[in-house]
């Protein structure tokens, strides 16, 4: 029935939009297949359409932006990924809608890129572009000759998207004790009062690109809060209380970033920075004095990146860190959290051929994903793709414990 | 009274032979890199691959340019191929030695980004001409001679010799031939670092639009891999009035 549906409204929009006046009509079609390293399983089987309605005038535009995925035998999925309408106006322009919306300079991290909330029920696994969902919000850009101030509200707050349990990507969280989850307060209403709003200023001058920044937001993953069931065992002599379960209420809080980002040319080497400071984020604590298991701890975030050519090879390495300020031993997570990535990708005279091999690196645990692709243009806009996600290393670090999950996969796409 | 005015009109010839006579390479070459533009410049370049194999691929572009004095900005939207439909690249081109700023805006990524200007022999979307073949290179980047004059295709030609001063250069040198009547350029030969010829450019076409010259037809032959690349300018406008504005990473991310 789902199947039907989708088809219907996907075959009305294109006839209507079809029939409309120079409404530009493009996208691709795709299909992307991955097999296990270690079982040979396949852990992929997606067909994928993806349509754009656009259509820009002088004043006004619209972007329409359906996503359809097809996996396995009997699973559709549709994503409005993004449905918007823009008014252009002398010296601003507004857009109003479900959008995704980026900002920053680093590549594959997101520190003051925080608008748009994450899919990660495939990992980072997903182009950069599906790796982001849309939020329904009113942007609005102001310009001030080369700079621009960019103001958005959003009144109803999406958060990251996380694998399911039964999903590859799931890691069951390890408890002391039986838990049970109450997901009774992890909603937040679509109010006023619950509005998300991000405010930048941003300049591209010759010398230099800049961006300031500030949030009020909420935080995209849910604080656990754990309360402990003490029992007591009465066969033990004397009696002594032991932790016979926690009740884990998961809840969505505010949290308050302000940061910025540049990238500047010298010579031939580009020079990126990103940073943010994040105040009052809760952490999972083990002081047995702290409430519900968690204490609210302010950190920085920040990435600091080169790209440059040696030859005719594109190179792009960035080093990030997470510092987490007026640290306790308590924490359940380190004091900081180092990361770098690495890419190489180089084209071949024609551009037929391209060769790319991306990189985290996981510095604390010494894990890492590596992804090397090659891509073959058989024709114009039908790309051939082989590749590989392999997992490595310590398997307690963030890579390394999805080491079953190491693949190598294809995506052939036609882009129309 | 007339043998006077014949006597100061021999004079002038005879300066303005010798002048142009005393023309060095550089300044031939100079004259053609300055050819009179135009305030601003829109058009759509058609670039068409063709493979040893007689295959085609075409790529499309809507692209603006427009003097600013001391830079010169370029904004360059791509129409096909399909997959890189929307990505738009912007070039600001600085008099003297300072290197050119250069973003990439693709749609994919959502973000305009700085590039580094580094590549300037790089090959344009896999064609056969560099950014530096499509007349971004600096005038001092070579050491120009003048070799001689002869006519080609019915025109008299100066021929110039530009050896690149960097000597990694991808070209050991270049041969360019260059009307001497209104120093556009007629043809052009790539030599590699082998001092071999590797490619030809050809002018096909060359129209005086709103009174100034523009090549609306050229074709490179890559004569050692056999491919080559034609590109054709069409809906060309001069002086329109592109408003600086255009120059923007607001266009960028807005398209055409």
């Amino acid at each position: 029935m789902k199947y039907r549906y989708y088809l219907t409204i996907i075959l009305i929009i294109s006839t209507l939009l079809g029939k409309a006046q120079n409404v530009d009509i493009s996208g691709f079609a795709r299909t992307y297949e991955a097999v296990g390293v270690k079982e040979g399983n396949f852990l992929m089987m997606q067909q994928t359409l993806n349509l754009n309605f656009e259509k820009r005038g002088e004043k006004v535009g619209f972007k329409a932006n359906p996503m359809l995925y097809y996996y396995g035998r009997d699973s559709l999925n549709l994503n409005m990924r993004e449905i918007y309408l823009d008014m252009y106006f002398k010296n601003f322009d507004l857009r109003l809608g479900k959008q995704q919306i980026v900002w920053g300079k680093a590549d594959g991290v997101f520190i003051t890129d925080v608008v748009s909330p994450l899919n990660l029920t495939e990992f980072l696994l997903p182009d950069f572009d599906e790796i982001r969902t849309g939020v329904t919000a009113a942007k609005l850009d102001y310009y001030i000759g080369s700079a621009s101030l960019e103001a958005i509200v959003i009144p109803q707050f999406t958060p990251t998207l996380r694998p399911s349990h039964n999903s590859i990507w799931y890691r069951q969280p390890e408890f002391p004790a039986p838990a049970t989850f109450d997901w009774s307060q992890a909603e937040v209403k679509p109010s006023l009062e619950n509005s998300e709003a991000f405010l930048k200023y941003s300049n591209m001058t010759s010398k230099v690109d800049f961006e300031l920044m500030g949030a009020y937001t909420w935080d995209d993953n849910p604080v656990m809060h754990i309360r402990k069931l003490f029992g007591v065992d009465s066969s033990a002599m004397p009696p002594h209380p032991y932790l016979k379960g926690l009740n884990i209420t998961p809840r969505y809080h505010r949290l308050f970033l302000a940061g910025g980002s540049f990238s500047t040319e010298i010579k031939g080497f580009v020079l990126r920075g990103e940073a943010a400071f994040y105040k009052g984020k809760y952490f999972q604590t083990q002081d047995p004095d702290a409430g519900d298991a968690i204490v609210q701890k302010d950190y920085l975030h920040y990435v600091a990146g080169l790209d440059f050519n040696v030859g005719k090879v594109k190179l792009s390495t960035q080093f990030i860190q997470r510092y987490i300020l007026d640290y306790d031993d308590y924490l359940r997570e380190r004091e900081m959290e180092n990361t770098a990535t690495f890419m190489a990708r180089y084209d071949t005279p024609g551009e037929t051929l391209h060769l790319e091999l991306f990189s985290y690196l996981g510095l604390d645990k010494g894990d890492a994903l590596i992804r090397p692709k090659i891509t073959y243009d058989f024709e114009d806009g039908f790309s051939l793709l082989l590749g590989a996600n392999i997992f490595a290393g310590d398997t307690e670090g963030r890579f390394g414990r999805y080491e079953d999950n190491s693949m190598i996969y294809t995506k052939i796409k036609y882009s129309f | 009274m007339k043998n006077l005015t014949a006597i100061a009109m021999a004079i002038l010839m005879i300066a303005g032979i010798s002048a142009e006579a005393q023309m060095s390479g550089r300044q031939i070459v100079e004259k053609a890199y300055n050819l009179p533009q135009g305030k601003d410049k829109t058009s759509t370049l058609t670039m068409t691959l063709t493979n040893k194999s007689g295959q085609t691929r075409v790529r499309k572009i809507k692209q603006f340019t427009k003097d600013f004095g001391n830079v010169e900005k370029k904004i360059m939207f791509f129409i096909a191929p399909a997959d890189v439909k929307n990505t738009s690249f912007m070039n600001w081109s600085y008099d003297g030695d300072k290197a050119d700023d250069q973003w990439i805006y693709l749609p994919a990524l959502k973000r305009v980004k700085r590039i580094s200007s580094d590549s300037r022999s790089d090959y344009f979307m896999g064609s056969d001409f560099t950014y530096d073949d499509l007349g971004d290179r600096k005038l001092d980047a070579d050491t120009h001679k003048l070799l001689r004059e002869e006519t080609v295709e019915g025109k008299d030609c100066y021929v110039v010799q530009s050896i690149p001063k960097d000597e990694d250069y991808m070209y050991s040198k270049t041969i360019t031939w260059i009307r001497k009547d209104n120093f556009v350029g007629v043809k052009k030969e790539f030599y590699d670092e082998d001092g071999e010829l590797l490619k030809i450019l050809h002018i096909k076409k060359v129209e005086k639009i709103s009174g100034f010259w523009v090549i609306t037809h050229s074709e490179m032959d890559n004569v050692q891999k056999n491919h080559k690349t034609e590109i054709q300018l069409s809906n060309v406008k001069i002086n329109s009035g592109v408003p600086a504005s255009k120059f923007s990473e607001r266009m960028m991310m807005r398209g055409i």
